[in-house]
């Protein structure tokens, strides 16, 4: 800013709207962003500097030849070049750039880490598996049997060539290839969090990321059920803490013995991610945390995926029956919002449904309205299995019309 | 056109699909031959077949009674064997559900529904349209009595024509 500029355009700086800032409408009355710019772009897409075409992949020069050649055999080089040769530059080149084909996929992911739930298991973290083994040939066997015979002991036994053909082994390479390779029938299995690159990531951790971890844990107290829950659903303990609990009945109950009559407490809770997972836990005990927790270490157990029409209402109208509660929830469109009631609006909370209208007839018992909410979410006809039950295509007319942007 | 015999068609079918039966038969009647056809260009059953008491022959290579079958053939009506004709009809299970789930008569023999095409756009809409809910769930589908045959709801609306409204199927 210069000192020749008048002082008002000083002053203007400061006020409200001179400043840059996004142009936000004053009220929104719908969950959905507002389209502020216009749908086309201004300017042509221009792939980003730095990708490789298919012109910066050349050919060997005859002085990488040569020092390719110091270190493979003619056999190996031919091999090189016949792979060089079979790849197209320009295949290459594709594959290193980003994806725009119609078949990509719209996430950005390395799929480098597997999610437990998400990515079932394809690969073995730690395997004994050794790819590149090699069979001994009988020059390496004599050396073997050379180097037994040198190291033989004077007073030699039957017994010492026994354990020399037991120990000796019949290739190069990992040890554990050999004697105790993968079987498809015991797979090994990642952990939450390991990846390819990083197996067993829990125990390279240093002391004090694990000291750290530990002392989170006994914040929360590591009880018994918390671990065999860890254990029984594989999720974290940081996983667990994420997740949307709720208690939505909570009474006692009362059990008549001819000693009188014993009360326990019952409570009933949901859990879910946010994101389409859903349960529904109900515990009972003597004491009401106990119960409490109880019931919502259940309800994670019985996460289970609600089918979600485009990640915010339900597929069809669907209705629910126990005992006497009756009840119908509706599909709504966007920006509906929940207008249902309190229990079922925390389990469409807890599920991550954002457009929804219920009713809820005959009674309106507060366990039965959960279970029987939970059972119309399960009872969803998706879509593609009615058209291939019916042998006849179905199509989505919401994202043709409005060509796959809703 | 009794919608009294519809009635017991659509209860019949309820019961089969319930029953698990992988064939079933119907009175014949052009009425209940147009709407099964309708039905199963719709793709909720399998086959259409007329024939008499027992069961039609089955097809040597599909394995059940078919229309077109070049061996047997289809017994053609005469003044003698009309009373005793049968429509057999070939029930759909996918993953262990029936594809037919739910026949419910719109029109009853004491009411008949009639829509127009405006009317019938609502309702395929999804909305509410003369004493007719909306379609509103994935797969549910509505046949009507058209001066065309018997249509399913949006065909109506794609050949703009009303007409009275005989089951709805879920």
């Amino acid at each position: 800013m210069s000192l020749a500029r008048p002082a008002r355009c000083l002053f203007c700086s400061f006020s409200r709207a001179a400043t840059q800032s996004t142009r936000v409408p004053r009220r929104q009355f719908h969950p959905s962003p507002a389209q502020l710019t216009n749908r086309k772009p201004k300017f042509p897409n221009i792939k980003a500097p730095g990708t490789p075409k298919p012109e910066d992949f050349k050919p060997y020069t005859e002085e990488e030849k040569a020092y390719l050649a110091k270190e493979y055999s003619a056999a190996q080089l031919e091999a090189v070049k016949a792979g060089e040769a079979a790849i197209d530059p320009k295949d290459l080149a594709e594959q290193l750039n980003e994806r725009d084909d119609p078949m990509k996929i719209n996430y950005v992911d390395d799929f480098s880490v597997i999610e437990p739930g998400i990515d079932r298991h394809v690969r073995a973290p730690e395997s004994n598996s050794d790819y590149n083994f090699k069979l001994k040939n009988e020059e390496d066997f004599v050396k073997d049997f050379g180097r037994f015979v040198a190291e033989m002991p004077d007073d030699a036994t039957g017994a010492d060539f026994v354990r020399f053909t037991d120990e000796l082994r019949l290739t190069h390479g990992k040890e554990s290839n050999e004697l105790n390779p993968h079987s498809a029938l015991v797979p090994d299995l990642f952990g939450p969090g390991e990846t390819i690159d990083e197996p067993r990531i829990e125990e390279r951790k240093t002391a004090a990321e694990k000291g750290e971890k530990e002392r989170s844990l006994q914040a929360e107290e590591m009880t018994d059920a918390l671990k065999s829950l860890l254990l029984a659903t594989g999720y974290t303990a940081n996983q667990i803490r994420d997740f949307r609990l709720k208690t939505l009945v909570s009474h006692s109950v009362v059990n008549q013995t001819r000693l009188g009559k014993v009360r326990r407490a019952y409570r009933l809770s949901i859990a879910g991610n946010g994101n389409g997972l859903l349960g529904v836990g109900e515990g009972k005990s003597d004491e009401a945390s106990d119960a409490k927790t109880q019931s919502q270490y259940r309800a994670i157990r019985n996460m289970q995926p609600i089918p979600r029409y485009e990640n915010r209402t339900i597929f069809g109208d669907v209705t629910g029956k126990v005992g006497a509660v009756e009840l119908q929830l509706m599909h709504r469109p966007p920006g509906f919002g929940l207008r249902v009631q309190y229990l079922i609006y925390e389990m469409c909370r807890a599920a991550g449904i954002h457009d929804l209208a219920a009713r809820v007839s005959r009674s309106r018992n507060k366990m039965n309205t959960v279970k029987a909410a939970y059972e119309a979410l399960m009872s969803q006809r998706d879509p593609e299995e009615v058209a291939r039950a019916r042998g006849r295509k179905m199509v989505d007319v919401r994202k043709v019309y409005y060509a796959g942007k809703v | 056109m009794s919608l009294v015999n519809l009635a017991s068609v659509c209860a019949h079918l309820n019961n089969a699909t319930k029953a698990r039966l992988g064939l079933t038969s119907i009175p014949n009647s052009n009425l209940h031959l147009k709407l099964c056809q309708a039905l199963q260009n719709s793709g909720y059953i399998s086959s259409v077949v007329r024939g008499g008491p027992t069961p039609p022959p089955t097809h040597p290579i599909l394995g059940h009674p078919t229309a077109n079958d070049e061996v047997e053939g289809v017994e053609a009506i005469t003044r003698d064997n009309v009373a005793s004709r049968r429509l057999w009809l070939g029930l759909k299970y996918w993953q262990n559900e029936s594809v037919l789930r739910k026949v419910k008569m719109v029109s009853k023999p004491t009411r008949r529904v009639h829509l127009n095409v405006e009317e019938l756009r609502r309702v395929v809409r999804g909305e509410e349209a003369g004493y007719v809910a909306g379609l509103r769930s994935p797969g549910e589908s509505l046949y009507l009595s058209t001066d065309r045959g018997v249509l399913e709801a949006r065909e109506c609306v794609e050949k703009k024509l009303g007409g009275l409204v005989l089951c709805r199927v879920l």
